[in-house]
């Protein structure tokens, strides 16, 4: 109950000048710390599980395995150079599946993020300040960039966690990074696909829902078009194509512009964002 | 920045949506230090038009000036200027009241130094999760939020929203003492009770069009006094309704009740002529004035129940 008489004093000192430093970055990361965790905890498992079933694994027909053609298609590559453990890792989390689970997840809380801070209100708390849209949206973009950061280093210390499990693992930690690298370029191509549609799209969950689904989309034209030589547009028109996960760690070899057209790729999307997110008006909801 | 210019500016302002015309070109001012009551029903455009003020939605035409700076060109300094109450306070649900005043100090870029008389003058929670918090403790956070960093304009989005008697009487004597601190308010509302305590003039509001901006006391007098008159014989509402000043008149078997404006003169003349049982003159609500200009334009108010 307010009962309490409280004056402010007439003379009241101007407030002191406070620092910003990322607060909506540090808060976006906040709001995506589920998806996150859950992403993170898929890592560490997947690492554990290959590393707990690659002695069984190793002692049956593994090549053959990994080279057949359904394999081929569902991975969104071929393995022609197999060498043990670092195959399996590459297969079971550098495939085109770690850009659909990953991208998945980086994807929907990029575009979920400004949508969901409109649904909670903190939108227009936050623009009513000295705030500007552009820095309200880079924040937010560095933020989901952050998010990805931590899930690469997530990966990468699965993986080092699974290798304990195995007798002699031999993987080549600086083709690992690399092959880290490239899956980045993949994440980071998610973020701004996801910032796009979050810049005009209300519903934080339909935003997310929809880059999903177009990063799905994006994994079906892989598969396809993988099938014959007529479908190979298909493929080259996709982001998967260019993240090159299977091929960087078990042959050691990279096609040096690919990743450069997923970070190009992400930044078109994410820049056309800003342009539509300073244009527009912004919902009540 | 002159004192002598108006603290808010507000010209010819339009705002559509598609073929939806939301704001159709209202013009006003308001004056520094004075608190301002923007009155109008659900869906008026109340809303719409603070959030150009705060460019969250951009004006299809016209302009808006905060302390001599255009809302829209100049928005990131007018916001450091700004205190901004929405009309429905929702704040994210994993935030304790504590971070999230953090939070919105920090983008405000100032120390929160109006934090802790707030804080106890609306006994404001600050330690739960807000998803724990009912309407009116987050209307109490949201108005923390408008004013802890001492800015010199406030728009506030029906402000009295959500808080009990107590607390809108607590909240009333606050706001006059911010006003007495140099403090422009702009406050909406679509109760005219809210605003008539505490503000100087009103804009009323109608389907995106400015009906009136007056003085609450030209209001008061356009009220005019509430008249409850009894009869012993039979009269007609019509007979009453006609009767110079006279309006909203009311008819419960025998006792009539009327708003009337201006002179008695006329109305004690034609009573004179019945046979009056009771009769009782007291100020008319403003509400009722209120109404009115809520009201199509000039409707025969003559109701029998």
């Amino acid at each position: 109950m307010a009962t309490t008489t409280v004056t402010i004093p007439q003379n009241l000192p101007a407030p002191k000048k406070r620092a910003h430093f990322i607060a909506i970055a540090m808060r976006m990361l906040a709001n995506g710390k589920l998806p996150v965790a859950y992403g993170a905890f898929y890592a560490v498992l997947l690492a554990i599980i290959v590393g707990l079933i690659y002695p069984t694994i190793s002692k049956l027909n593994f090549d053959a395995y990994v080279s057949s053609s359904i394999l081929t298609g569902i991975l969104g590559a071929k393995v022609q150079h197999i060498s043990g453990y670092t195959t399996l890792v590459a297969v079971e989390l550098y495939s085109a599946l770690y850009g659909l689970i990953f991208g998945g997840i980086i994807g929907y809380l990029a575009g979920a993020a400004i949508p969901a801070t409109a649904e909670n209100g903190t939108l227009d708390l936050a623009l009513a300040r000295p705030v500007s849209r552009t820095r309200y949206y880079l924040e937010t973009w560095l933020g989901t960039f952050l998010a990805a950061v931590l899930i690469s280093v997530l990966t990468i210390i699965a993986v080092w966690i699974g290798s304990l499990f195995v007798s002699n693992p031999n993987i080549d930690w600086k083709w690992l990074l690399i092959t880290q690298v490239i899956e980045f370029a993949f994440l980071f191509m998610s973020t701004g696909l996801g910032l796009l549609f979050g810049s005009f799209i209300d519903a934080s969950r339909t935003a997310g829902g929809i880059v999903v689904g177009i990063l799905f989309l994006f994994y079906m034209m892989n598969t396809i078009g993988g099938i014959s030589d007529k479908l190979n547009w298909m493929l080259k028109i996709e982001p998967f194509y260019y993240t090159q996960g299977i091929q960087a760690l078990v042959a050691h070899d990279i096609t040096g512009w690919y990743p450069w057209v997923l970070v190009v790729a992400g930044l078109v999307f994410g820049l056309i964002g800003l342009v539509i997110f300073n244009k527009r008006d912004l919902p009540t909801t | 920045m002159t004192t002598a210019t108006p603290a808010i500016e507000i010209n010819q302002l339009k705002k559509y949506y598609g073929k939806i015309e939301a704001v159709k070109g209202i013009s006003m001012s308001v004056e520094r230090g004075e608190i301002f009551g923007f009155l109008g029903p659900n869906g008026a455009g109340k809303t719409t038009t603070i959030r150009c003020m705060l460019n969250l939605i951009y004006p299809t035409s016209g302009s808006i000036r905060i302390l001599s700076m255009d809302a829209q060109s100049d928005a990131i300094n007018l916001h450091k200027h700004l205190g901004y109450l929405p009309g429905d306070v929702r704040l994210p649900g994993d935030m304790t009241g504590k971070q999230v005043i953090d939070y919105f100090s920090r983008l405000q870029g100032l120390e929160p130094v109006l934090l802790n008389p707030l804080v106890e003058m609306f006994d404001v929670e600050m330690k739960r999760p807000i998803k724990s918090y009912s309407k009116g403790m987050r209307q109490k956070i949201g108005i923390v939020l408008a004013f802890m960093c001492d800015p010199d304009v406030l728009l506030l989005d029906e402000p009295t929203s959500g808080l009990d008697p107590l607390l809108q009487k607590t909240f009333n004597q606050f706001l006059l003492d911010e006003q007495a601190r140099g403090k422009t308010i702009f406050m909406s509302s679509h109760i005219m009770s809210d605003v008539e305590k505490v503000c100087h003039r009103v804009a009323v509001i109608r389907k995106g069009e400015l009906v009136t901006v007056e003085t609450v006391e030209a209001l008061r007098e356009k009220a005019g006094q509430r008249v409850t008159v009894e009869f012993g014989d039979s009269v007609a509402p019509e007979e009453l309704a006609r009767i110079p000043g006279v309006s909203m008149v009311q008819q419960h078997n025998a006792q009539y009740q009327f708003n009337i404006s201006g002179s008695m003169d006329a109305l004690i003349k034609a009573l004179s002529r019945h046979n009056v049982v009771r009769l009782n003159a007291e100020e008319a609500p403003l509400e009722e004035v209120f109404l009115k200009f809520y009201e199509e334009p000039e409707k025969t108010t003559v109701e029998t129940r």
